[in-house]
């Protein structure tokens, strides 16, 4: 169907509307995805409906209808997300709010609201990510609604036609010095204004609890965890044990870190080599750092080691935060154990999973020692029918005795959750404890990626005499997982991410440049913080970078950033070179000036001259043949030298 | 609002006396651009203050980019405003005197001596603004500002605002002009006033009119002239008309004297002499005026319907209404 052609005011109206529309669009572009399918599909739904009916005149709806959707949606949120606070809700609110705004956008201020919800969504999308691929979508957006923001605020219906897009680029890069000054002085706090980030957003990564089952879920992505650059060589395979959460307490299907903490440090005596790195760790939203097993020192003031080894941050992660360490892969820890730490780690729910507690005593019975015993536990799963896979079958309530019993196929959890039981059960302290074991080596920035997909569980023991000491059953039963890695164990499987790009070697090499781009960034931006601006301010000759040397260093920057914007504007705003036939003639409407003969508005320059004949007839032949050589000058196709030096020959001569 | 009021009052007295009065043309210069941010530009401002605190919380690096990078734009754009004005010429164009009771109009020129357009510029005065509007590199445009008008005399409109708000209205730079632009203002003619009887001895009104004895010499045309009096030999020299005037004795044309209108009100007695004029030259007579110390002899045209009624206007004038 065709449409009859708008009215100019109304195109410009649709026009204006387009514009806005398009910048949320593209604002909302990295939640589409994340939010529920709901939220984003009502917001296409109005940014679309909104188009059509004002290209149509269709009505807006009446303040009814819009107060009954705005209920509507708010009660989605609410059921949706179960709150209208935390960073997903509201999200999704500021998305939903927006589609109801544009559905009675009508003068310039609404439209102005909009870009400002899209600028606030630009936002939103840094808490959730503040990667490349991110920015690179954030940049133009902003761009864009900055450039919506140039359209609707045009209030003179006629005029040059600025390209907005292109006005606004320029104006953007104008300011671009102003805001590399601010992001490299304006001092960063230590802390937050008010509580701690919400921690309830869904992000993909180890917890501080182990069903059977979640690991495997863990390994099919491939997103990064985090990011090690090691000072001297990275330790072989098998060493890359990073320790993440330590889980105490079962309940017969679940390990939890569990309420019951110490903050009592067991003694760690270390031998050989350290290992020094340096983390940059992904938001995981969870409080625990990974760091290689045994970690002797780390990033003062960042984290505290509990009793379990684990490092711990005061509050959750929620941004991409670095932190350096040392590390020694051989040690003896926590020669001596408190009789209720003891109790702690002998802890089995009560009546659950007989059969495997049967199972152990037995063997224990029959073994020799607590490292016979251990080791008897480990041949069992290498010698007897078990398999180490990444879709294990559901487990029922007992789940280990299911796991060793029935179905006899896990991934690294059950393992760790079946041995661990039976340590237990045998009278031997024991825990879970989760991580993340081996890493991608990246060649081409030279550092170690460890991803989502190297997630890993294994198990702890306590002798006495040697301390902690740890026993990985999934090398009794898959030794390649741990020798080359999670790919080695699962060749043929399609399962796992990447499977292509594992493959090509071209799409392995682009991986590691991206994944490469993504490390200098993390180093460079994301992890520019105050220790990093410290450092800048010490570089640029301030002996102490205190408020002084910020103040200093921001006044400074400032001045220059603007000056260099002043002179910017400067340029572009510079006089037009006036042409010379035209400073002669206007010399010459002065000089007549100056007798009251005043060149009126509009009057032509060949009017003027009549009038000047017609006031002062001595003065008309001189004036009409000043006047005739400037407009020769002016309007012939080619001016000639000669007539210039005529023109101003007369205008020397004329003298009223 | 009325320390509002009081403070723009304020404002206003300090810029007057700061600036002094102001000439024909006026280059916008520096020292005379004020610029504050709108309300626009202080809800960005709070938004940008929302959005730093919650990066600086949160420890979001980008964020806080982000926040910078759309304050540097808020400070681009502050410079591009007051740009905006700078450096342009405003000069007072004349005034259309209306009659008592229509607007005057008038005209203030904007050129722009430099070579990035200016955009969306406003001429605001007292109640009255002409819509937006640009002025491309090396142009000029005419703003008009219709000042209503309520009685006879003149009209004098003393400030003038050049505004803009380009770009993205975060800003709304200013700056006045105290031109001090004069208008007269025509009594409101009377309705319907039937003209005197146009014979040379009412009450000494008629006038020698230049007669067609004696060639005096050559003046422009005007529309009513005779064509007769067309003196096409140098029309077919020069292209221009003009028409022989002569000297002499001649029949008496009508003039208008107030003292002819009866009536007690001086303003209704100038209104019918308003209304005399007014219609003398629509049906393309000639005719003078007399007014006690003034006299206007009889000519035909639009310049005398001029003449005559800015004379009305001024005679015993009140002082000017200020727009």
């Amino acid at each position: 169907m065709r449409l009859p052609p708008m009215s100019p005011e109304r195109e410009a109206g649709f026009r204006r509307l387009a514009w806005t529309t398009a910048g949320l669009v593209a604002a909302l572009g990295p939640h589409l995805l994340r939010l529920q399918l709901w939220v984003s599909a009502f917001v296409l739904a109005a940014c679309a409906w909104r188009l059509v009916a004002e290209r149509r005149g269709w009505p807006m709806p009446s303040a009814l209808v819009r107060g009954l959707i705005a209920a509507g949606v708010t009660v989605g949120v609410v059921l949706g997300y179960s709150t209208i606070t935390g960073l997903d809700g509201g999200t999704a609110l500021l998305a939903l709010m927006s589609a109801l705004k544009l559905l009675e956008t009508r003068n310039a201020r609404d439209h102005t609201v909009l870009i400002f919800i899209g600028w606030f969504l630009c936002l939103a999308s840094f808490f959730y990510a503040q990667d490349v691929a991110t920015a690179a979508w954030v940049l133009p957006t902003v761009w864009l609604l900055a450039a919506a923001l140039l359209v609707v605020s045009r209030r003179g219906a006629e005029g040059p036609a600025l390209p907005p897009f292109r006005t606004t680029g320029t104006m953007l890069l104008k300011a671009v010095p102003v805001a590399l000054v601010l992001f490299m002085f304006f001092p960063r706090i230590a802390g937050s204004f008010w509580g701690a980030p919400s921690a309830e957003r869904a992000l993909t990564g180890l917890t501080e609890e182990m069903s059977p089952g979640d690991i495997s879920d863990l390994t099919l992505n491939d997103v990064v965890a985090f990011r090690v650059r090691f000072s001297g060589n990275p330790p072989p395979p098998p060493q890359r044990y990073w320790r993440g959460p330590v889980l105490n307490e079962f309940d017969g299907y679940t390990w939890y870190r569990g309420q019951v903490q110490s903050i009592y440090r067991p003694k760690v005596a270390h031998r050989g080599a350290p290992v020094d790195y340096a983390v940059t760790l992904e938001p995981t939203g969870q409080q625990m750092l990974f760091a290689l097993d045994m970690v002797e020192n780390w990033t003062s003031g960042f984290a505290q080691q509990s009793w379990d080894f684990g490092l711990r941050t005061r509050k959750p992660v929620n941004a991409v935060i670095r932190y350096d360490a040392r590390s020694y892969p051989t040690y003896r820890a926590g020669e001596y154990l408190s009789a209720a730490l003891r109790n702690l780690s002998l802890q089995l729910p009560h009546s659950r999973n007989p059969r495997t507690v049967e199972l152990a005593l037995g063997m224990r019975g029959a073994a020799a020692s607590d490292a016979a015993f251990i080791q008897a536990v480990l041949n069992l799963f290498r010698e007897q029918e078990f398999y180490y896979t990444l879709t294990p079958p559901g487990l029922a309530r007992d789940s280990v005795d299911d796991f060793m019993f029935n179905t006899r196929q896990g991934f690294c959890g059950h393992y760790a959750s079946a041995f661990t039981t039976m340590m237990r059960a045998a009278g031997i302290p024991a825990r879970v404890v989760g991580g993340y074991q081996g890493g991608d080596w990246n060649p081409v920035g030279g550092y170690l990626i460890v991803r989502q997909s190297h997630a890993h569980a294994w198990s702890e023991v306590w002798l006495s005499g040697e301390g902690w000491r740890r026993v990985d059953p999934t090398g009794a039963v898959a030794p390649e997982r741990i020798e080359r890695g999670i790919e080695a164990s699962f060749a043929e499987s399609d399962l796992l991410p990447g499977g292509l790009m594992r493959d090509s070697p071209l799409f392995w090499q682009a991986n590691m440049l991206w994944d490469n781009l993504n490390a200098q960034w993390n180093d460079l931006i994301v992890q520019f913080d105050r220790t990093a601006q410290d450092e800048l301010l010490l570089n640029l000759g301030f002996d102490d970078p205190g408020w002084q040397a910020f103040a200093t260093a921001l006044g400074i920057g400032l001045a220059v950033a603007t000056g260099l914007l002043a002179l910017w504007l400067a340029f572009e705003f510079r006089p037009r070179r006036t042409d010379p036939a035209a400073m002669a003639y206007r010399r010459f409407v002065g000089r007549l000036a100056r007798r009251g003969i005043e060149r009126t508005v509009g009057e032509t320059p060949r009017d003027f001259a009549k009038r000047v004949r017609r006031l002062r007839p001595d003065l008309g032949t001189p004036a009409l043949a000043i006047t005739e050589t400037y407009l020769r000058l002016r309007y012939e196709p080619a001016p000639t030298a000669a007539d210039l030096q005529v023109l101003r020959a007369l205008v020397a001569h004329f003298r009223p | 609002m009325r320390i509002r009021a009081r403070l723009d009052r304020l404002t206003r007295e300090w810029i007057r006396r700061r600036q002094g009065p102001d000439r024909e043309a006026v280059t916008l210069r520096r020292g005379r651009i004020y610029i504050l941010p709108t309300r626009l530009g202080a809800a960005f401002g709070l938004m940008l203050f929302a959005m730093l605190l919650g990066s600086l919380n949160y420890a979001n690096n980008l964020g806080l980019a982000l926040t910078f990078l759309l304050a540097a734009l808020g400070v681009a754009a502050m410079h591009a405003c007051h740009r905006n004005l700078e450096a342009l010429v405003a000069r007072a164009a004349g005034a259309e005197p209306p009659f008592a009771g229509n607007d005057a109009v008038f005209r203030l020129a904007i050129s722009n001596p430099g070579r990035a357009p200016r955009c969306d510029l406003e001429a605001v005065t007292t109640g009255t603004a002409h819509a937006p509007m640009s002025v491309a590199a090396g142009d000029e445009s005419v703003f008009t500002l219709r000042v209503p008008t309520r009685r006879r005399g003149s009209v004098v409109l003393d400030r003038i605002e050049v505004a803009t708000r380009f770009p993205y209205g975060l800003f709304r730079a200013w700056a006045v002009l105290h031109p001090a632009m004069h208008c007269l203002v025509y009594p409101r003619p009377a309705a319907d006033s039937p003209m005197p009887p146009q014979s040379p001895g009412l009450a000494g009104g008629g006038t020698r009119r230049r007669g067609e004895d004696d060639f005096a010499g050559l003046k422009d045309y005007h529309p009513g002239d005779p064509p007769r009096h067309i003196a096409w030999k140098a029309f077919a020299r020069s292209n221009e008309l003009l028409v022989k005037e002569f000297s002499g004795d001649a029949e008496a044309l009508p003039v208008f004297d107030l003292d002819d209108v009866p009536g007690p009100e001086l303003e209704a007695r100038l209104s019918v002499l308003a209304r005399w004029i007014v219609d003398a030259h629509a049906r393309g007579m000639t005719f003078g005026l007399r007014l006690p110390g003034e006299e206007i002899p009889p000519e035909p045209g639009d310049a005398q319907r001029r003449r005559c009624l800015a004379a009305i206007a001024r005679f015993d004038a009140p002082a000017p209404d200020v727009a």
